[in-house]
């Protein structure tokens, strides 16, 4: 096991290195002179322009650049805010446990609903309940993330007034003013991502139930419970093992959109700021960790992929 | 999904493509066909038709906006805000008296240029990309390929956000960005459609010739990509659609008067959230119907594509872990009569099992008559598809239902009759009574288990004893099957152990309650043929160790003569004769039976008789009239072919079903050839 993480964390390594090239170079995307761009355009004063210039050094080759923005990036320091003069990294340090939080809760919701529905529909297709699941699952494919989360405001939020319709509370000044907060937005992201998940697992538990070994499970005198659950369910998890992970990628694309709708002060409001402003150190920073935050979190899929799954484990 | 309906029902010829480039006329015009009746249902499901209406509604009315708009979007009517529907605004209008239809064909112009641009660019990203990283391989492909992962480590929107801040939000650049983000994906694709086909030998043989490969290579993967790519294109068209949406509803869109859907939903939000809340859902559901129509296609042409059915057997719900039984009333009653002779402990009476299939249910086995005695193993021979593994599976209901249902006969065991049992009735008796091995040890085997685990599950589903107890019993029961390190073993999965371990891993899973029938179907079909001598030799000498009684199923006459006490043969669904295994072998009294042992390896050159045995076994629900053997059968007459044959008892121990077979003498092979082949004694491998 120890050999399987070892093993994939060293296969990131060049995936990383390219990562952080793209987003380096995002700098050379910028049309005209960068440093005029970045420092307001036309209406830049000339000394605007020279503090943009020396602050990203952009006198420098390229290279040099991105040598130094890479060196810097891996001791912690993203470099300092255009607009603000704060430093980017101090910024998404704080913001980052707030994005975390709402992701966390949304995978979360993704597997209270996506389980039990793929679950059921699963071992009874064709069923009423059933029919009910794929609906919702094929919507929840169609439906767009911000339309949901709208209409969930105008319905809980303005028209019955059970949650705020937008704010935050910090988890670490209030746990029960925090989850009030965040269930809506985390309801919205994680309903989309368990509806895909429950697909996913009915199709591998209507496979995985046709199997010889499913046979043998009966045979043995198997419960339905310890046929369907342990058996069932242990061997068509893998597979939906393997959406979840892609899913959290979405689901961290989403969390912008929805720390946007419902101001919500994480990584995503921060990266839109910084669009706004034209403010590239902050969106270079903020794409960078939202990276780091997506490998890591596929790697922790892999990892539990490798305990459900005996071959990879040994391997 | 929505898009399976009644009429997709199972494809019963497999459809072999033919990859020769040089097909004959008839392969391909076979092949024409097959495709024709996929394309034909893809057509004609219900969700495929309104997703393509829906799908050219918008494409068409977004390219004649201008004829087709009743109003101008942009027109302001400030005496008209937030008007409800009206003849002259079918939408109503929005809070500055804009129509909202209008507004909506007009929005589709710019949602659906930016959406087929993005998948066009990430179409032709992906093919530079894919094509290179195949073609050249090495450096270049592993560069380009993590390249390609790079890629699919962003979160998909932040990748379109980061490219977006730089290069702006016009319609291009949009485009652009999300390009960056599907061609990733499809880039693999199409390099490992290039590296299928550079293996190819026709792409070799054509550089031999001095054909470039490139162009070879460029004209073969084109046409391969695009369908091999269709579902992903309608998947991603609607991804790119959400997607641009998205993004034009954080206000990145295109800047207006370019305002697609996504900017108007942004726009509802932002002035008539409190107040005219209805005004969000316009915008809303045509991105949502859209998507969907999208996805529809999508799964749809997933379905054709892969030819896998909608649903794989018949229709109906499936009853998970039972085989339904529906007998009429009257059939059962006259199944049983009244009986004085004592019971054997198995009791198979006039058994009859039907799958449903696309043409309607189809009779499998019928009936289908044998008894296992206690303490005696039976032999259940035929050639495949005779019937002979659905009856064995059918005495523990392990047919799965759908397709299989039992329609007549009973199945008595120590009297009681399975086919009344209800599930918990069943679960007692399986794996304690009568226990089940299967042919293939390692599909049957649970992957995801432990050895260990599955055993003492085995012991514990039946007997209240404490884990650490039966773990010592299931170290006991490895080592009654003769395998090595028992102890140690109980940690192993089933992939680590060589193919006869795990069928005597089985063995031992199935003998850990006791159980007074086995019940073995083929259980070394999948063996190679030392390890088959082993698992027979350990089958036999544990009937000896304890009283179990076994029906062992296989296609093998001279594997079944070592070691049974009973035969009973099987042809086209039905027994056609049970005897004691050395009076059958001796003296066959059913034709098929006499061919059957003629045809077996090691008789025919033993006795220099030619094969009786030309043609097949008929198909279920292709069973001949009168007797099912006759169209193969040397001695048919007449009456063979007119009416079904009764199975007789002919004497003490004897039954057979053949009009004939009191007048034929047919030959025998003398002495059990089985016994007479060396078997090597089992020992630790």
């Amino acid at each position: 096991m120890g050999r399987l993480i070892l093993r994939r964390l060293l296969s990131l390594v060049p995936v990383l290195l390219i990562v952080s090239f793209a987003i380096f170079f995002l700098l050379a995307l910028v049309p005209g002179d960068p440093a005029v761009t970045l420092a307001g355009g036309v209406s830049a004063t000339p000394a605007q322009i020279a503090h943009v210039r020396a602050q990203l050094h952009l006198n420098d080759p390229l290279i040099v650049q991105y040598g130094r923005w890479l060196g810097n990036a891996l001791h912690g320091n993203l470099g300092t805010s255009i607009s603000t003069g704060q430093s980017v990294s101090q910024q998404i340090e704080a913001r980052f446990p707030v994005t975390f939080g709402l992701v966390v809760v949304s995978a979360i919701v993704a597997l209270i609903v996506g389980i039990p529905v793929g679950l059921i529909s699963g071992i009874r297709p064709q069923g009423a309940i059933d029919g009910g699941a794929r609906t919702f699952s094929t919507l929840g494919l169609a439906i767009p993330s911000f339309w949901l989360a709208v209409i969930l405001v105008s319905v809980f939020a303005v028209h019955w007034k059970l949650f705020p319709p937008t704010g935050y509370t910090a988890i670490t000044s209030s746990f029960t003013g925090w989850l009030h907060d965040i269930i809506l937005p985390a309801i919205v992201l994680g309903v989309l991502v368990g509806a895909s998940l429950a697909r996913q697992l009915r199709a591998s538990l209507i496979d995985t139930l046709d199997t010889p070994y499913i046979r043998t499970a009966w045979a043995k005198g198997g419960t339905r419970r310890s046929v369907l659950l342990h058996h069932g369910l242990k061997n068509a998890a893998m597979p939906v093992v393997t959406v979840f992970g892609i899913q959290i990628g979405y689901l961290l694309g989403g969390a912008v959109i929805i720390e946007q709708i419902f101001s919500i002060p994480g990584l995503g409001t921060y990266m839109l700021s910084g669009i706004t402003d034209h403010d590239l150190p902050v969106v270079q920073g903020v794409a960078l960790v939202f990276v780091l935050f997506s490998m890591a979190m596929s790697l922790l899929v892999d990892i539990s992929y490798g305990f459900l799954n005996p071959k990879v484990r040994v391997a | 999904m929505s898009t399976e309906t009644e009429s997709t029902v199972t494809e019963s010829a497999p459809d072999t493509v033919a990859t020769a480039p040089a097909a004959s006329d008839r392969q391909s015009l076979r092949q024409w066909w097959a495709e024709h009746r996929r394309l034909r249902r893809f057509f004609l499901k219900a969700g495929v038709l309104l997703a393509l209406a829906w799908l050219l509604l918008v494409i068409v009315s977004a390219i004649f906006a201008p004829l087709i708009a009743p109003h101008d979007p942009n027109a302001q009517d400030l005496s008209h805000v937030n008007s409800g529907i009206s003849a002259s605004h079918w939408l109503g209008t929005d809070d500055l008296g804009r129509d909202v239809l209008s507004r909506l064909i007009w929005g589709g112009r710019i949602s659906m240029q930016v959406t087929f641009e993005t998948v066009g660019l990430a179409l032709v990203f992906a093919l530079v990309i894919g094509l290179i990283a195949g073609f050249r391989g090495g450096r270049v492909d592993y560069l380009l390929m993590r390249g390609a992962d790079a890629g699919l480590a962003f979160p998909p929107l932040v990748l379109a956000l980061a490219v977006v801040a730089v290069l702006g939000s016009g319609v291009n650049d949009i485009a652009l960005a999300f390009a960056l983000v599907f061609a990733p994906g499809f880039a693999r694709f199409v390099r490992g459609q290039t590296l299928a086909i550079k293996e190819e030998s026709f792409v070799e043989a054509s550089t031999s010739i001095g054909s470039s490969p490139t162009i070879i290579v460029i004209k073969r993967i084109l046409p391969n990509v695009l369908t091999g790519l269709t579902v992903g294109i309608a998947i991603a068209l609607g991804a790119a659609l959400l997607a641009e949406s998205g993004l034009s509803f954080l206000g990145l869109g295109p800047p207006p008067p370019e305002a697609g859907w996504g900017s108007m939903l942004e726009e509802a939000y932002n002035t008539s959230l409190f107040t005219h809340p209805w005004s969000l859902v316009p915008a809303g559901l045509v991105i949502a119907l859209t998507v969907l129509a999208f996805n529809t296609l999508g799964d749809a042409g997933r379905d054709t594509v892969s030819g896998t059915p909608v649903r794989k057997r018949g229709s109906g719900r499936p009853q998970r872990g039972l085989t339904t039984v529906s007998r009429p009333a009257a059939a059962v009653a006259a199944a049983d009569p009244p009986r004085t002779e004592p019971s054997a402990l198995l009791e198979v009476r006039h058994l009859t099992i039907e799958f449903q299939t696309e043409a309607g249910p189809v009779c499998v086995v019928d009936d289908a008559t044998f008894d296992v005695r206690a303490s005696r193993i039976v032999g259940l021979v035929g050639e495949s598809g005779c019937g002979k593994t659905v009856s064995s599976l059918a005495i523990l209901r392990l047919l799965a239902t759908p397709p299989a249902r039992i329609v007549g006969g009973s199945i008595l065991f120590d009297g009681q009759d399975l086919l009344d049992a209800d599930f918990d009735d069943m679960q007692n008796i399986r794996g304690r009574d009568i226990a089940m091995i299967f042919q293939d040890p390692l599909a049957s085997l649970d992957p995801s288990f432990t050895i260990g685990f599955q055993l003492v599950e085995a012991i514990r589903l039946h007997e209240k004893v404490s884990k650490a107890a039966a773990q010592a019993r299931a170290v006991d029961l490895l080592k009654s099957v003769h395998i090595p390190d028992a102890a140690r073993r109980l940690t192993a999965y089933p992939h680590q152990l060589s193919g006869g371990m795990r069928q005597r891993v089985m063995i031992a899973m199935a003998l850990s309650c006791s159980p007074r029938l086995l019940i073995a179907d083929e259980p070394t079909t999948a063996l190679d043929v030392t390890v088959q001598a082993q698992i027979v030799e350990l089958l036999h000498e544990l009937r000896e160790r304890q009283e179990l009684a076994v029906l062992f199923v296989t296609h093998d006459l001279a594997l079944i003569s070592e070691f049974s006490d009973e035969i009973a043969v099987m042809y086209a669904g039905e027994v056609v004769e049970h005897a004691p295994t050395d009076d059958l072998f001796a003296r066959p009294r059913h034709p098929y039976t006499a061919a059957l042992l003629a045809a077996t390896p090691g008789v025919r050159e033993a006795t220099g008789r030619p094969s009786l045995l030309a043609g097949h076994v008929p198909q279920a629900g292709h069973f001949p009239e009168g007797c099912r053997f006759h169209p193969r059968c040397g001695f048919a007459e007449d009456a063979c072919r007119e009416q079904p044959v009764a199975l007789e008892q002919v004497s003490e121990d004897r039954q057979c079903r053949c009009l004939r077979q009191a007048e034929l003498d047919l030959p025998g092979v003398g002495v059990v050839i089985g016994k007479s082949s060396e078997v090597d004694p089992v020992g630790a491998p």
